[in-house]
């Protein structure tokens, strides 16, 4: 279904941010730009969620085609389930830590451009989210990555400055393999839409005579490379501690968050839909035809989730800073993503997507919840940390909710998430990687716990920076934004039923292509397959017609 | 054709890449400089072989017997010149142009990330006064 509002939610940032450049030292006004532009792409993306998630199956998928080009000529914007999640949780995060950093950031910081970089950092999350096109997704990971390469060397300081080249480089490097990786699918193909793409891999499969071009493979690790490096899966992540560890604060929050996440969300997108298919199919007794997956790609899913899931756990109990043992936790999260990721089975996919989300929120909380620790402390270190459970109850309360969010303990969010995919899992069997999963949710438990323990539980031994009531007082609003992102994770566990109608949604429309390969080339595009499977189908009953004219054969006529 | 732009791109992607791991930032930042060149010569090689085969060269000419003067028939037109669609197939009179703005693209974004690169590391050595990977990593470990 056509519906050109979608745009808006790009439009949004990019105005937001030049308005914000013309008002970079008056510092009301763009902070006042900043969250208004945050709250209308958080309403925009609920309301056209909302719209789909109501709408029947054929008008679940928004297009809008850009300068009215069709498709696949011309660059698709797409809003489905899981963009629309997606963008939601983003634009909830972005405002969390938005409104976080009015409490913690440095003056002289702020007005080195951060509320234009912010706006432009969302820009490009949410083109890389709707997009469908492959070189513009290339386009939408440069516009994020550059924003993200400022954001994380704002104010230069020393510490900053000497990380931020390992992120640069790989980054750089990464996004060379993505160009010459996006060439090379041009050149074998002919095209570079994703929804086209994936209705000629559809051909492939539906058609016994013909096999997937040569060198497919290769272009599919070269893509699993390059999204692996984003998104920090096994043996890519390497950048990670180190980067999320000289940032500010509610930058490092916002970053936790979100871009792992879209490294993520491009593997589900692209891989079940077109690179992780070995050009057969099978036609089950229902006379539908599913996809193969190739073993080598799930084999590599497989193998990076168990080991990024578990030994990234392990290197976070081994961590004493705060900041550290956080950011080695998304690590682990990016692992359960991905073993859903690799069952590549519909549900196992909705519960990535409902994971994807709950741990965006539940993440930006706890980072945030460490930025308060800091300003109360001035440090983040566990040996020097104690008592602030005294001398901050609130801030014990919402990290305590938070923490056992990311574990996993019902009736909170991480518990549906891992529920599902877990289940999935044995379902599936893959019981290993379900028993990794299930003990690095005690490790992670552990790794909380022991946060909480030196940090909150313990007699009153850490230095005191600031008298408590003094922070509390300067700092409400990122008191605020932990409350609203608390709340939000809380909102989602409880409410798992309903968000989980969406998420299925979003885990058949993942599975089976067809939805979006109508939805954006036209009622059409799927014939050619459904031509080729009825066919397949005709050969595979025709010999017992061939018997029956046997035994009469007066009845034909011959031509 | 396709073939030297082949040997020209690995030539290119292997001194960045010895660029890249080198002990000075500013090596570095001449590794990512030809590392993006690299990867715009291999899209160009993308697009096929800018000239025609025999089998192309021979349909060219009988479309052309109607002219007085014969253009050599042999490299293909860029697609403002090409039109004159007597081929069934197109792609066999026009160089692809699809693969070219791919390229400018691209070219674009990375002299963006090459004005931030520079400028990082013209700040870097304000504040630490070396430019040596030894050196600002052992300032990083005392961090």
């Amino acid at each position: 279904m056509t519906d050109h509002r979608i745009i808006l939610l790009c439009v949004i940032p990019l105005f937001a941010g030049l308005i914000s450049m013309a008002l970079i030292n008056r510092k009301v006004l763009s902070r006042l730009v900043g969250v208004l532009s945050f709250s209308m792409m958080l309403g925009l993306s609920l309301s056209l969620l909302l719209k789909i998630t109501a709408a029947p199956d054929d008008a679940s998928i928004l297009v809008s085609q850009m300068g009215g080009w069709s498709a696949p000529f011309g660059i698709s914007i797409i809003f489905d389930s899981l963009s629309g999640m997606l963008i939601s949780a983003a634009a909830m995060v972005g405002l969390g830590a938005y409104v976080h950093s009015f409490s913690v950031i440095n003056p002289r910081t702020e007005r080195r451009y951060f509320h234009p970089l912010m706006q432009f950092l969302m820009l490009g999350v949410n083109l890389s989210f709707l997009t469908g096109d492959l070189f513009n997704l290339f386009v939408a990971f440069e516009i994020m990555l550059m924003a993200s390469y400022a954001l994380l060397t704002i104010g230069g300081s020393k510490a900053q400055l000497t990380q931020a080249y390992k992120y640069i480089l790989l980054n750089v490097l990464a996004s060379t393999i993505f160009l010459m990786a996006a060439g090379m699918v041009y050149g074998m193909f002919g095209t570079l839409n994703i929804a086209d793409l994936a209705r000629i891999v559809a051909e492939i499969e539906a058609d016994p005579n013909r096999d997937l071009p040569a060198g497919f493979k290769s272009l599919a690790v070269m893509f699993l490379l390059v999204f692996g490096l984003k998104g920090a899966f096994f043996p890519l992540w390497f950048w990670l501690p180190d980067t999320y560890y000289t940032v500010p604060i509610s930058i490092a929050g916002l970053f936790g968050g979100l871009l792992t996440t879209v490294g993520v969300y491009t593997v589900a997108r692209l891989f079940p839909l077109i690179f992780a298919s070995d050009g057969t199919s099978t036609i089950t007794a229902e006379g539908w035809m599913l996809g193969g997956t190739s073993p080598i790609i799930q084999t590599i899913l497989i193998v990076a989730a168990a080991f990024t899931m578990f030994l990234a756990v392990l290197g976070a109990v081994s961590q004493h800073h705060v900041r550290r043992i956080l950011s080695v936790h998304v690590i682990s999260q990016v692992g359960y993503m991905v073993f859903g990721i690799a069952v590549m089975t519909g549900n196992a996919l909705a519960g990535c997507a409902f994971y994807m989300i709950q741990h965006m929120v539940v993440k930006c909380a706890l980072f945030l919840c460490c930025g308060m620790m800091e300003k109360h402390a001035g440090t983040d270190d566990l040996d020097k940390l104690g008592g602030l459970l005294k001398r901050d109850w609130k801030l014990g309360v919402l990290f305590f909710i938070a923490a056992m969010s990311l574990v996993g303990l019902p009736p909170l969010s991480g518990f549906f998430g891992k529920m599902v995919i877990i289940r999935e899992g044995f379902a599936e069997g893959m019981w290993y990687l379900g028993i990794i999963g299930l003990v690095t949710g005690a490790i992670t438990l552990l790794s909380m716990l022991k946060i909480w323990s030196y940090g909150y539980w313990n007699p009153d031994q850490a230095p005191v920076t600031n008298k408590p009531e003094a922070v509390m007082a300067s700092s409400k609003p990122a008191y605020a934004a932990i409350t609203v992102l608390v709340v939000c994770a809380l909102f989602l566990g409880l409410g798992a039923e309903a968000v989980y109608k969406v998420a299925n949604r979003a885990g058949a429309q993942l599975e089976n292509p067809q939805q979006y390969i109508t939805a954006v080339l036209g009622e059409d595009a799927y014939d050619e397959v459904n031509k080729l499977i009825a066919e397949r189908e005709a050969d595979t009953v025709s010999p017992d017609a061939e018997s029956l004219t046997m035994i009469e054969p007066e009845a034909e006529d011959k031509p | 054709m396709t073939m030297i732009l082949a040997i020209c791109v690995g030539v290119t992607f292997a001194v960045s890449i010895y660029l890249m791991l080198g002990r000075e930032l500013k090596g570095v930042a001449m590794g990512v400089f030809l590392l993006s060149h690299a990867a715009n010569l291999s899209i160009l090689a993308m697009s096929g072989s800018p000239i025609m085969t025999s089998a192309q060269q021979a349909e060219e000419q009988e479309a052309q017997k109607h002219l007085t003067s014969v253009d050599s028939p042999i490299m293909k037109d860029p697609p403002i010149l090409a039109d004159r669609y007597a081929n069934s197939d197109p792609l066999a009179q026009m160089v692809d142009p699809l693969p070219q703005a791919l390229i400018l693209t691209a070219i674009v974004i990375s002299f963006g990330v090459m004005a931030f690169l520079l400028t990082l590391i013209v700040v870097t050595n304000r504040k630490t006064n070396t430019l040596e990977l030894d050196e600002l990593a052992e300032e990083a470990r005392q961090l």
